[in-house]
């Protein structure tokens, strides 16, 4: 497996430097000079001379592609013209935040999508299956901002039993006790994303149920809920795994609005900002940072998959 | 085929599904008719009738402008419908032709797909938000920008039924018979595709309400002044208390919208060829 | 008694509201020790029945509608599905056509085998492993300890269908179903499963209802055969008697249709048109548009099933007329 996992860690390698091309050139399609552009509003024209000196500007792109690179590999990924801190230490500051909430929204969906999901395609075709079919459904079509305000309303507002904004680190005075910060973000990111995997569980496990092992494993007198777990569910999860791998990638993007919504010092929140702000630097840094993660996702994925069915060889 | 027979045999027996359609058809409705349905101007300001609530002469009640909701809601649906099919064509025209023709022409198409690989790298939202960062926030550049996210997905998936369409025997058939690209392409592949094409178009219409309305929210989609569900919500967001009718109604027309399109979009994947039903991502 | 009793047996489908008839009036009764042989075309009903015995049919549109059957004197069709699940796997047992896809491809074969043993039997882990291996090496799958560790995905066709067989009888039923267990196997294979069932039937005293299209392999192998045509068994009879006695004309038929090797045969003798769908209706005799030797009474009514001779029950009106 390792050597699996090499080889293919190496064949992502021309795709990240693609996709590193793109982000490189997002900064140089802005209208406007890119030095008079990272440096902000406030710049004088000496400063920006300067800069466009040391930055290599007025080289050519694929020079200044190579100098970006080599800072990139070193971890220097430039620095924020608003907080004046380098790129790397502001996103720093919000991954505490975001990790925290993609994972308590990745363990609400996995509560919440998987149960409904089996109990769905195991009573296929009574009201209940209907009924969590078309909820499901249902969840998936709501905007997950909206959804947000309407859980700080009634949660927050009316109950209080729970704060409606920000986040205190959990090495703050509280320590997991300020998890409950969270509680509303991330039940507000997994009710959509809970619903989609509700919808291909069910899907799943309805395709599995009708192959011929499931039959032979009825004819062992198996009893149903064993043959719905360990025969049809777990064979099922081969297409499931590969949707949750995508939905942690998905929830990265997602996230942004939720930060913005429950206000959260996280990064997407600091992406918005960004953009709003014109902070360049940050917002390229984000990226980059972000695509890598999406594909290591698609490394673990495909992993995870050839762990799921030993019909997969690693080759 | 038959519009009515091709109606009816997609949504026989799934009543919620025709109640959504005869939802979107409301919709569909309101936008073209707005100027004549809408009791008021949507843009009129009344500082003094503000945060009224709903009742008469204001169905849905006055924003914090005094200005009415109802007809705002309606003039929405002409953006509901016009970012939707705007999306839509985007992607389908763009990503259906990169994927049939990647999927045609197999060594530019290896280069291609490719490419989509790259793109597809950037989660969906990520993707709109830097792209709306060098555009300015216009009706055209929010259809552009969420038709290029949901093209990749088109690309890839048109790539798919291409190919296993090429294999078939008809094709070949064509071949033999001397047709050329353009007679292969458009005479014996597209056909085929269009019904794929349309659940695809319809799980395409209703994410994109979703982005749109996510990109309004965020201050980075639609102007302000462009009365749309999404910009609703973003400017009455925090009178949620005061006038929560403000939010109510927006949001439900959102999500009864989407909820439709998915519905009618299941109905369409079930009445296509089986081929494809693997093939067509989506709710 | 016999082992097994299956007595008027109906089947249909609900389709577009009505209740349609695939099998009708199916009797037959099999002993201790003995081999049935259910032989038809495609469609007309028999693996249906098997199912139906084994207790497969649920969750499914097709559903018993009248008859018994009776195993060990039990009446299965009223028995509460928890002890309906205690037979299954256990006292009867059933293989399928298809072994490429009967075994669960994420599971080890051993593995598969064992969960049927310690569904039945109160077995620790590890002794239904040592049983598992030596039910490999009974079915006679090389290398056993190796192999109970193997993957469905590593084996071949002919040894997934053994490896079914040895968990099948892994806890040595008195009845073995089989559905055409050889069908989708080549030719060799088949002969090489159908030797080991046989000599395990010999060893384990196993009853078996072999189900086929193949009246060739139902010959070698039965001690007594039934004919199904249209959800209806034509004859039923020893194998002995049905070749040598005949009596209904659409056995005659299938005989005739045979290319037998030592024979000088100039034309293959098919059965003259096709058989009817499920939704037509005939009246009368099943076979009777095809059938030679049909007159107006077969068009008209269904004919009873009497005993031509002791133990050999035809459905026709006029049996024995075309050995005559």
């Amino acid at each position: 497996m390792l050597a699996y996992s090499i080889k293919r860690l190496l064949t992502l390698i021309p795709t990240l430097l693609a996709a590193s091309i793109l982000v490189f050139l997002f900064v140089h399609l802005i209208p406007g000079d890119p030095a008079a552009i990272l440096l902000g509003d406030t710049a004088t024209p000496e400063e920006v001379a300067q800069l466009s000196a040391e930055m290599g500007f007025d080289r050519s792109l694929w020079v200044q592609y190579m100098l970006w690179l080599g800072n990139v590999l070193q971890g220097d990924l430039g620095t924020s013209i608003f907080f004046r801190e380098p790129v790397l230490s502001v996103i720093g500051n919000g991954a505490e935040t975001s990790i925290l909430l993609a994972t308590m929204t990745m363990v609400w969906i996995i509560i919440i999508g998987l149960p409904i999901g089996i109990l769905s395609a195991t009573k296929h075709g009574t009201w209940m299956d209907q009924l969590t079919s078309s909820g499901a459904m249902l969840a998936a079509s709501i905007p997950t901002f909206w959804l947000g305000l309407y859980l700080i309303m009634i949660f927050s507002v009316y109950l209080g039993w729970f704060p409606s904004s920000g986040f205190p680190s959990l090495s703050d005075e509280g320590g997991l006790s300020n998890l409950r910060y969270l509680l509303l973000p991330s039940l507000t990111l997994a009710a959509p994303n809970a619903a989609l995997i509700v919808r291909l569980v069910r899907a799943s496990m309805l395709d599995v149920a009708r192959e011929d092992h499931v039959r032979t494993a009825r004819a062992k007198g198996l009893h149903p809920s064993r043959v719905a777990i360990k025969h049809i569910f777990r064979n099922a999860l081969i297409s499931v795994a590969a949707a949750f791998g995508f939905t942690f990638a998905a929830l990265i993007s997602e996230a942004v609005v939720t930060e913005t919504v429950f206000s959260l010092p996280g990064i997407g929140r600091l992406v918005v900002q960004s953009i709003l702000r014109r902070d360049y630097p940050v917002i390229q840094g984000v990226i980059l940072i972000i695509v890598v993660l999406y594909m290591v996702i698609n490394l673990l994925v495909d992993l995870a998959y050839a762990r799921l069915d030993p019909r997969v060889s690693l080759k | 085929m038959n519009a009515v027979n091709f109606l009816r045999a997609t949504f026989k027996g799934r009543k919620l599904a025709t109640v959504g359609f005869i939802w979107l058809c409301l919709i569909a409705l309101a936008a073209i008719a707005a100027p004549l349905i809408a009791p008021f101007d949507p843009l009129e300001i009344d500082p003094v009738g503000r945060l009224a609530k709903p009742g008469w002469p204001n169905l849905f009640g006055t924003d914090h402008f005094g200005r009415d909701t109802f007809s705002r809601a309606i003039y929405g649906a002409r953006m509901t419908v016009i970012i939707g099919m705007g999306s839509v064509i985007v992607a389908l025209v763009a990503g259906g032709a990169v994927g049939m023709l990647s999927a045609y022409f197999t060594r530019l198409g290896h280069f291609l797909m490719r490419g989509v690989d790259v793109l597809m790298a950037f989660p969906a939202l990520l993707m709109a938000l830097v792209l709306i960062t060098l555009l300015e926030r216009s009706v055209y550049n929010t259809i552009l920008v969420i038709g290029i996210v949901y093209a990749t997905t088109t690309a890839r998936i048109l790539y798919g039924m291409t190919l296993k369409l090429k294999g078939e025997v008809f094709v070949d058939a064509a071949i033999c018979s001397g047709a050329g690209h353009n007679s292969i392409l458009f005479r014996h592949i597209l056909p085929n595709l269009v019904s794929p094409l349309l659940v695809q178009a319809s799980f395409i219409f209703a994410f994109a309400q979703l982005q749109a309305a996510a990109l309004d929210f965020l201050g980075l989609g639609l102007p302000p002044e462009v009365p749309s569900w999404g910009n609703m919500l973003s400017e009455e967001r925090i009178y949620i208390t005061r006038a929560p009718w403000l939010l109510i109604y927006p949001g439900m027309l959102i999500v009864l919208s989407v909820f439709s399109m998915n519905l009618v979009g299941d109905a369409l994947r079930d009445s296509i060829d089986p081929r494809f039903k693997d093939d067509i991502a989506g709710v | 008694m016999a082992l097994l009793e299956v007595e008027n047996l109906e089947i249909a489908v609900s389709s577009k509201g009505k209740l349609l008839p695939i099998v009708q009036g199916v009797s037959f009764d099999v002993d201790d020790n003995e081999t049935l042989g259910i032989v038809g075309e495609s469609g007309c009903g028999k693996s249906l029945t098997s199912l139906a015995i084994m207790g497969l049919l649920g969750g499914t549109t097709v559903r018993i509608t009248n008859g018994n059957i009776r195993f060990e004197g039990v009446d299965l069709l009223t028995l509460p599905e928890k002890d309906r699940r205690t037979i299954m796997g256990n006292r009867m047992a059933m293989i399928f056509q298809e072994p490429m896809t009967s075994l669960n491809p994420v599971y080890r074969i051993g593995d598969q085998i064992i969960e049927n043993l310690r569904q039945h039997e109160n077995l620790s882990y590890a002794k239904a492993r040592d049983r598992a291996v030596e039910l490999l090496t009974l079915v006679r799958i090389p290398n056993p300890g190796e192999r109970v560790d193997s993957f469905p995905h590593q084996l071949s066709g002919g040894q997934r269908q053994r490896v079914m067989i040895a968990m099948a009888l892994s806890c040595d039923p008195k009845l073995l179903i089989a559905d055409e267990p050889t069908t989708a196997l080549d030719v060799t294979v088949q002969k090489e499963v159908l030797d080991l069932m046989a000599d395990l039937q010999k060893r384990m005293g196993t009853a078996i209802v072999l189900i086929s299209h193949d009246l060739g392999v139902i010959a070698e192998t039965c001690d007594k055969i039934a004919v199904m045509y249209r959800g209806r068994v034509a004859e039923a009879a020893s194998t002995a008697d049905l070749f040598t006695e005949l009596a209904h004309p659409y056995t005659r038929g299938l005989l005739n249709s045979i290319p037998f090797v030592d024979r000088d045969i100039e034309w293959l003798e098919a059965i003259p048109g096709r058989v009817p769908t499920l939704e037509e209706e005939l009246t009368g005799c099943a076979f009777h548009p095809r059938c030679a030797l049909a007159t107006d009474l077969c068009s008209l009514i269904v004919p009873d099933t009497s005993q031509f001779k002791p133990g050999h029950a035809v459905q026709c009106h006029f049996p024995g007329k075309v050995t005559s």
